[in-house]
């Protein structure tokens, strides 16, 4: 996907006071870029962090030597949500060997919106697990593909295996407004949430 | 950039900023006219200066200059130790002590300011 690194940098306005972030995960080619784009201000930009042999694990089982960094892209996109506060989105890889980045994507992350395509399911369940496992707040969204198969909410939520209080959202993370639901969707359950947990 | 620098030779051999509270959403702006004395400030250093004139988050700054992230937030971890770039925390961590586990509850009003945010934006 192209991206926007070499142009002239979009500043954010001075009065700016601070940023939050939410993190947009998935298997590989569920469209996390997409849905970035979509609701960013600004052209999705492409940055990139390495991870060390350590973090390598699993996947380095093929005795290959000399190679101790893995460099991992991060596509992310922007929005200023007000005069004093702005709101980055980060694409962020939902396979298990990136787990190793995870605690630093997602420290101070208000959450995590899993885009799951239900054509190939099994696929996210890995991402889901390190969800729970992470405590990170998540919502489900369904990325509709022209040849996505309805399936009920029941049956979703049984094949993904998700507790109660997890959202279900569906969107074509192509078309804005329908983006915007999904994150608007996912922010109101945020604070439902917080809101509920102040009560006595 | 005119050729790849390994990582730590940018950093002189460090991997971790001297501050450890900087996110990829951090806000940084260089500091007018800021004195950093006898600092040594390499190419890496001249160019965060540069760029950040105007407010960028740490992430940006790494895309923009085509770094590793790990290594803007070292690079900008000692402008900020010199003076020369200010450092606006995530909104977060205003709201919380950065100690704070991820699973603790998130400030109610923070919330509403995104939400509200974004139903005027869609």
């Amino acid at each position: 996907m192209a991206s926007a690194n070499s142009a002239e940098p979009s500043y954010l306005p001075s009065t700016v006071q601070g940023a939050v972030k939410v993190l947009v995960t998935g298997p590989f080619g569920v469209g996390k870029t997409t849905l970035v784009g979509s609701l960013s201000e600004i052209a999705p930009l492409r940055t990139e962090e390495t991870m060390t042999a350590a973090g390598v694990g699993i996947d380095d089982l093929t005795g290959r030597t000399g190679k101790t960094t893995t460099t991992v892209a991060l596509d992310f996109g922007r929005i200023t949500l007000n005069p004093q506060l702005a709101l980055y989105l980060f694409g962020t890889p939902g396979q298990q060997r990136f787990w190793p980045l995870w605690e630093d994507l997602s420290r101070g992350a208000l959450g995590a919106i899993a885009l799951v395509d239900t054509r190939r399911i099994g696929e996210s369940f890995d991402v889901l697990g390190q969800l729970e496992e992470q405590g990170i707040p998540f919502a489900v969204a369904v990325n509709v593909f022209p040849d996505t198969v309805h399936h009920s909410e029941q049956e979703l939520r049984d094949a993904l295996d998700l507790l109660p209080d997890v959202p279900i959202l569906h969107c074509d993370a192509r078309d804005r407004q329908a983006a915007y639901d999904v994150l608007i969707d996912f922010v109101a359950h945020l604070h439902a949430t917080a809101v509920l947990e102040l009560q006595p | 950039m005119s050729g790849p620098v390994r990582p730590y030779v940018i950093t002189g051999g460090r991997s971790r900023p001297s501050r450890n509270v900087l996110a990829l959403e951090s806000l940084v702006s260089t500091v007018p006219g800021a004195d950093t004395g006898e600092a040594e400030l390499n190419r890496e250093h001249q160019r965060i200066l540069a760029l950040c004139g105007r407010l960028l988050a740490i992430a940006e700054i790494a895309a923009h200059l085509h770094l590793p992230l790990s290594v803007v937030k070292v690079l900008v971890g000692d402008l900020w130790d010199l003076g020369a770039v200010q450092v606006l925390p995530p909104a977060t961590a205003v709201h919380r002590p950065p100690d704070v586990p991820q699973a603790e509850r998130l400030p109610t009003s923070l919330l509403e300011e995104v939400l509200v945010g974004l139903r005027q934006l869609r």
